[in-house]
């Protein structure tokens, strides 16, 4: 009998274990909840049948993103009021590790999103995967025409359009004007003296303060220089010689500006133990609960010794569609890329989160002009550059970012640590073929 | 009926054996099969077997980068086995003194390291202990007068910074084995050793060692291969993304990650891990074969 009863219960156990492999969809009715259709996996059929009943009605875009959740409801409630008639719902859901999400869900129509709001410098990856539909016959001039050009050129690749750009961040010179001392400079040599006489490491206190190491915030040497990290052919540039000249150049800022690390330059800010940092709008938020008296001032207004302005990468953020979708959905997404791409969109985005808008128009609004930091942003973006948004781009931020920490925190020579990262690069970008 | 009692045992099993495979087994053999085809970002859905040119691509990693990662993480295991066992042993000893006061709390707090999740942990020494600004190390430099240093920035400083962390976060677990076994060795044996007039020296060479070491060595090759397999550590204190330290301290698992798991490629990704899966089952067989002989 006891024999007979673990056995049972072996079997329960391996009908148990084996239960989670099996189709959710079969067993419910015709209502498909989105959460549990993305969690099963399966259920394809059902959950198609579902949304083509619903299509008679109403139309359903789902948005993926990894972003900020307010931002996307400021989206979401304005689009929605503006599709209302079409009878066109559009759903944002985050997706923490949007990338790895999208590779596993992008051709999936059943379980994965219609469209998709992220950072342009993915674009490369995703369209090589095969999961993205160009969107030129979908968002024609009348809707890209009023966006700025730089903000466009980052959602194009291979010389077709796949974004639509929604707003951009860059980055920015964020001061303190209770510490900072007289006039701001105009050149990068001026800020050098500022720098040197206001600063004291062994004291811990610091006039700049800059993630000297990280490839994203010394880009605004190396493209003034007229350097890059990775051309548009997808050569690796680390020893390009106006990269070295770049890299040498910030290093006596770095010499200057503490560890570099995140957390460190940016509590040395908002303690009030640096007068200034070079970073982008996501620390906003942190150093107004910091009670620091802001003042902004863009990039382009520091002029190199070459003559050059700064020019910082820009991360725009913007929504592209999959494949299905454009196939199944076409008129629909159609009029989604038109509603966001409205310059009320960018208004709404700019005066209730701080987010530069894509839209030219949206600038014209009292309130977004009288935003000094977006203001600062719109004027970086006449020099700045979109980060590349070619697949190889994200094998060169550890070789980029090895060689700034080889020169500035451990005193290697430029040019041999140059050319032994710039090997590795290469490999790294062979090695994903 | 025989062959009823012989198929009973994998019937119990069976749940256990359907678990194992598909948590264990199955992802090896999917990894392997990855391992044979040209899956990467340009064939994402369109992949093919393509034999093992990955294994070809994987082996020519086999370059100096490597070896010298894999000097790294020799001295790196060796040296960390050899300070934990011993500080181990000495810790745990003395909180078997007799007549010690408050012992269980001291045990109790010493478990905090090891209870501790290890990104907490790691990030916390990396700033409250080691960063430039904020870091007691080098609040206490400057109190002295002296300068600054930056722990990270060079590979030898950084590799005992590494070290000195990772026998934070895995002397409980050692000290824990050990005191256990230590609470195991009969009393009698020391009282005698005491009436025949053995000092400390030879109660612990005669005594307490060879009573240990068969107890605490399934604890000590478990240990030897999470250390030997070390990542996080050197990762998030030397290497992390936007927060390179300077140092290019590499083992073979941070060069293997380095130069194969981000480039999106995974089937050569795939061949490099089991590369590293077939490495360590040779090294788990060698270890396991010189115990049987030793016992």
């Amino acid at each position: 009998m006891k024999k007979k009863i673990s056995l049972i219960m072996c079997g329960l156990l391996v009908v148990g274990t084996l239960f989670g492999c099996g189709n959710a969809a079969q067993t419910g009715g015709t209502e498909v909840n989105n959460e549990s259709a993305q969690t099963d996996g399966e259920g394809t059929e059902e959950v198609e049948e579902t949304k083509q009943d619903a299509s008679t009605e109403q139309t359903e875009i789902k948005i993926w993103h990894d972003g900020d959740e307010a931002i996307m409801k400021t989206i979401a409630d304005r689009v929605n009021a503006s599709l209302a008639e079409k009878k066109i719902t559009v759903s944002f859901e985050k997706k923490t590790g949007l990338t790895d999400q999208l590779q596993l869900y992008g051709n999936d129509a059943a379980n994965g999103p219609d469209m998709y709001l992220y950072a342009h410098d993915s674009l490369g990856t995703f369209v090589e995967m095969g999961i993205l539909a160009p969107i030129d016959d979908m968002a024609d001039a009348g809707v890209m025409g009023d966006l700025l050009p730089m903000t466009v050129e980052a959602g194009s690749y291979n010389g077709e359009q796949y974004l639509v750009p929604v707003y951009f961040e860059t980055l920015l010179f964020l001061y303190n004007k209770e510490l900072w001392n007289g006039d701001l400079p105009t050149s990068t040599e001026d800020l050098y003296e500022y720098m040197k006489a206001n600063t004291d490491t062994a004291a811990g206190t610091y006039a700049v303060v800059n993630q000297h190491s990280t490839a994203y915030n010394v880009a605004p040497f190396i493209n003034g220089f007229g350097g890059y990290i990775i051309d548009k052919d997808g050569n690796p540039g680390l020893n390009n010689q106006e990269t070295k000249d770049a890299v040498e150049y910030n290093k006596k800022f770095a010499a200057l500006q503490a560890d570099g690390d995140y957390n460190t330059v940016t509590t040395l800010f908002n303690e009030k133990k640096a007068a200034a940092i070079i970073g982008g709008p996501w620390l906003i938020s942190g150093i107004k609960d910091a009670g620091i008296d802001l003042g902004i001032k863009s990039l382009s207004d520091f002029v190199l010794p070459n003559g050059k302005a700064l020019a910082p990468y820009s991360g725009v953020q913007g929504v592209g569609v999959m494949k299905h979708a454009a196939e199944n959905k076409k008129e629909a997404v159609t009029e989604v890329l038109k509603a966001i791409a409205a310059p009320e969109v960018g208004i709404d985005l700019a005066n209730n989160s701080n987010c530069a808008p894509a839209n030219v128009k949206s600038y014209e609004d009292a309130g977004v002009a009288g935003n000094e930091m977006i203001m600062a942003m719109k004027e970086t973006a006449d020099t700045a550059q979109p980060m590349p948004n070619i697949p190889q781009m994200s094998v060169m931020w550890a070789p980029a970012e090895g060689l700034l920490a080889a020169v500035n925190k451990s005193g290697e020579d430029i040019n041999t640590v140059a050319e032994e990262f710039e090997k590795q690069a290469e490999t790294a970008i062979a090695d994903m073929q | 009926m025989r062959r009823s009692n012989k198929r009973l045992p994998w019937a119990y099993s069976l749940p256990a054996l359907i678990l194992v495979g598909i948590v264990i087994v199955f992802p090896i053999i999917y990894t392997g099969y990855l391992s044979l085809t040209n899956m990467n970002l340009y064939h994402w859905f369109d992949f093919e077997i393509i034999g093992f040119s990955n294994y070809e691509r994987a082996l020519l990693k086999l370059d100096s980068g490597f070896l010298s990662a894999l000097f790294t993480t020799i001295i790196w295991t060796a040296v960390n086995m050899a300070l934990q066992v011993v500080l181990a042993y000495f810790i745990a000893m003395a909180l078997n003194v007799d007549g010690l006061r408050l012992n269980r709390l001291y045990k109790t707090l010493l478990m905090f390291p090891w209870a501790m999740p290890a990104y907490v942990s790691i990030l916390l020494w990396r700033v409250g202990m080691y960063n430039t600004e904020f870091g007691l190390l080098n609040k206490v430099l400057t109190a002295l007068g002296m300068e600054k240093v930056n722990f990270l920035a060079e590979n030898t400083p950084a590799f005992i910074s590494c070290l000195v962390l990772n026998l934070w976060m895995a002397l409980p677990f050692m000290i824990m084995m050990i005191d256990g076994a230590l609470q195991s060795i009969d009393k009698s044996y020391y009282e005698s050793a005491q009436l025949d007039g053995a000092g400390f020296l030879a109660r612990n060479i005669y005594i307490t060692i060879p009573a240990l070491r068969g107890i605490i060595a399934p604890a000590v090759i478990m240990t030897t291969f999470t250390t030997f397999k070390q990542f996080d550590i050197i990762y998030l204190l030397t290497m992390q993304k936007g927060a390179l330290s300077g140092a290019t301290l590499q083992t073979i698992i941070t060069y293997a990650h380095q130069n194969a798991f981000v480039s999106n490629n995974y089937g050569l990704s795939s061949a490099v891990s089991i590369i590293i899966f077939v490495l360590i089952v040779v090294f788990s067989l060698g270890t396991n074969r010189g115990l049987r002989e030793e016992s």
